[in-house]
């Protein structure tokens, strides 16, 4: 029936090798109705990231719970690929995801998968695009455990912990960790939003992480900001400057 | 898996014979026999005692005179009835309830006006004349008593079993994870092409899991079934998640005749590997350790835990609340139960008194 159409090509992401099996049975199923074939599957997130770099991928079928790095986190990593994918959510059971897939009117898939409804959700994947960035943050209940970084053909994950602080630049932001930065392209008040809990604005262009911050000195008198307060961070010798309206984070913290 | 039917004929007729039911019968009398209830008993009526010692006094040191005197009393005839009751508690709970109670305050009679008569010269105050008055005061005072200690148990046991209902529905919902029944669902599905077999055992596994969670929670079942039961849960979840799931049991000279709650260890090791081993990528290991101390058997299972998990999540709370319910309802203080949280593991420790299943029953049912 879809002699003409191209093969639209799946990847499936689940942590149990069953599950895993399943789906592909029931897309060879699909096979005849639809053609398609499976390029890959991955058995968690990072992985998953890894693979997708170098593959061309029409569709990924996304298990929501992972060890380590959920489904909707990895669909926010996505994104950075050249051409993001569609993606199909699988779950057993979710009751606050198939909520908010609801809300969003994001397709997603009920285990145990049935032939009809994959089928469907196919079809309908090859007409739409991926699915918005804004609306991954909200599907997500709490924030990421990484941010990600495309560079040179390679997507990095930085486990947030790790990070001392983000620095808006022109284009981007400067995400820094003890070895080195990366750049990535987010907004920053965004970031500020989705991870109020660790990260203090210490200036209009800088977020520091709560748990780095070692003490505070008087800064140089070079600057704009000459006789104010300097944030100095666990592990860095380069100081911040605080802005004179955040200058209470001193009495704060010190 | 091939023995996985020991029992179940067994059971069915055990279940009716052996369970702890004078203690979840919404009328029975209290086990006598029970450390709990025993201390409760001491309790109660010392302090009731000192209720009216307070009330007849005009000063403290009168308070300690007047507990002094009661106490002469009060004693001996706590004790007697006590040992009585401890004696007759296996022929007291065939009974029906209100025969229970009709006996119960029968031999408090007794045993009070045996002591008021025979021990009346030990008290001074109870000149000749007065002692057909005082006589009659006791024991009626020790029927009061009774009678209030056995209304207090009666609707303990009331609002525990209501609890123990409750409780069931929960277990019912929160056991069966409706994560863990789609997930397995998929999972049977997803091996039944390749490897028919193994999905004919999985599913039969899982009838067996089913029956007994939807089985009365309050009955007593043979620990060797919980066991079974458990390593077929264990099973089902690493047909699911392959080589990311260990399971070390310790099991030392357990005694064949024991019997224990009906899923108390299956639903510890279903919150360890729902909360322990699938947030790991690369699994982990669960230890179960069951032996037997003297009339004590205990139970430990540990699992890992991620160094920044997160608390408990509901689920959680309402599978380990219900256990401690069911513990409380069945054996009162006799059985105990700790929870230690460590850097990077979980830890749930149970002891409980070694119940035997009683000799005549096995002769039935085998």
């Amino acid at each position: 029936m879809s002699g003409n159409e191209p093969v639209l090509r799946v990847f499936i992401v689940d942590d149990e090798p069953p599950a895993r099996t399943r789906l592909r049975d029931v897309l060879t199923d699909c096979n005849d109705q639809l053609s398609l074939q499976v390029v890959g599957e991955a058995a968690n997130g990072r992985e998953a990231l890894d693979k997708l770099v170098d593959a061309s991928v029409d569709v990924v079928l996304l298990d929501i719970r992972m060890p380590q790095m959920d489904g909707i986190e990895l669909a926010q990593h996505l994104h950075k690929l050249h051409k993001p994918p569609v993606v199909i959510f699988t779950t057993a059971y979710d009751e606050y995801a198939i909520k908010a897939f609801e809300l969003h009117a994001v397709d997603y898939l009920l285990k145990p998968i049935r032939k009809e409804r994959l089928l469907e959700s196919l079809m309908r994947a090859r007409d739409s695009g991926p699915l918005q960035n804004e609306v991954l943050h909200d599907l997500s209940p709490e924030p990421r455990k990484n941010l990600s970084s495309h560079e040179r053909g390679k997507i990095h994950l930085i486990p947030i912990e790790q990070v001392l602080y983000l620095r808006a630049e022109l284009k981007y932001i400067t995400v820094r960790t003890a070895d080195r930065e990366y750049l990535i392209e987010e907004s920053l008040s965004a970031l500020e939003k989705e991870f109020t809990s660790r990260f203090i604005r210490i200036h209009r262009n800088c977020l520091v992480s709560k748990d780095a911050i070692e003490g505070f000195v008087r800064g140089g008198e070079d600057s704009a900001e000459s006789g104010g307060w300097m944030a100095k961070l666990k592990g860095l010798e380069e100081l911040l400057a605080i802005s004179r309206r955040q200058q209470h984070i001193v009495k704060e913290f010190g | 898996m091939a023995k996985s039917t020991w029992g179940t004929l067994q059971l069915s007729t055990m279940n009716k014979g052996r369970s702890i039911k004078q203690n979840t019968m919404k009328e029975a009398l209290p086990n006598f026999r029970n450390l709990g209830i025993t201390l409760r008993i001491l309790l109660i009526s010392n302090g009731m005692a000192l209720l009216l010692a307070l009330s007849e006094a005009s000063s403290w040191i009168d308070v300690m005179q007047y507990m002094l005197q009661i106490s002469t009393l009060l004693t001996p005839i706590l004790l007697s009835a006590w040992v009585l009751l401890w004696v007759m508690q296996p022929w007291l709970a065939r009974l029906s309830y209100w025969y229970g109670v009709l006996t119960v305050n029968i031999l408090v009679a007794v045993v009070t006006l045996i002591t008021c008569f025979f021990g009346g010269e030990l008290f001074s105050q109870l000149s000749s004349d007065e002692s057909a008055f005082y006589l009659v005061r006791n024991t009626l005072l020790s029927v009061v008593v009774s009678s209030a200690l056995l209304t207090y148990f009666r609707l303990r046991t009331l609002a525990l079993s209501s609890s123990v209902h409750d409780a069931r529905l929960q277990v019912l919902r929160a056991r069966i994870r409706p994560h863990f029944l789609f997930n397995t669902i998929n999972a049977v599905l997803g091996i039944v092409r390749t490897q028919p077999k193994r999905a004919e055992t999985a599913l039969e596994d899982m009838a067996d899991l089913f029956r007994m969670a939807m089985s009365d929670a309050r009955d007593l079942v043979p620990l060797q079934k919980e066991i079974q039961l458990s390593r077929q849960y264990i099973a089902l979840e690493q047909m699911r998640m392959g080589e990311r799931l260990h399971v070390d049991w310790q099991l030392q000279d357990l005694p064949e005749d024991a019997l224990i709650p009906q899923l108390l260890l299956q639903p510890l090791l279903e919150n360890a590997v729902y909360h322990g081993i699938e947030p790991l990528h690369q699994g982990g290991k669960i230890s179960v350790t069951l032996r037997r101390n003297g009339e004590e058997l205990r139970l430990m299972v540990m699992n890992p835990r991620l160094p920044h998990g997160e608390g408990l999540h509901r689920g959680n709370k309402v599978a380990l609340q219900n256990i401690r319910e069911r513990l409380n309802l069945l054996f009162d203080a006799e059985a105990h139960y700790q929870v230690k949280i460590g850097k990077d593991f979980y830890r749930v420790e149970i002891a409980l008194p070694y119940v035997r299943v009683r000799p005549k029953l096995k002769e039935r049912s085998s």
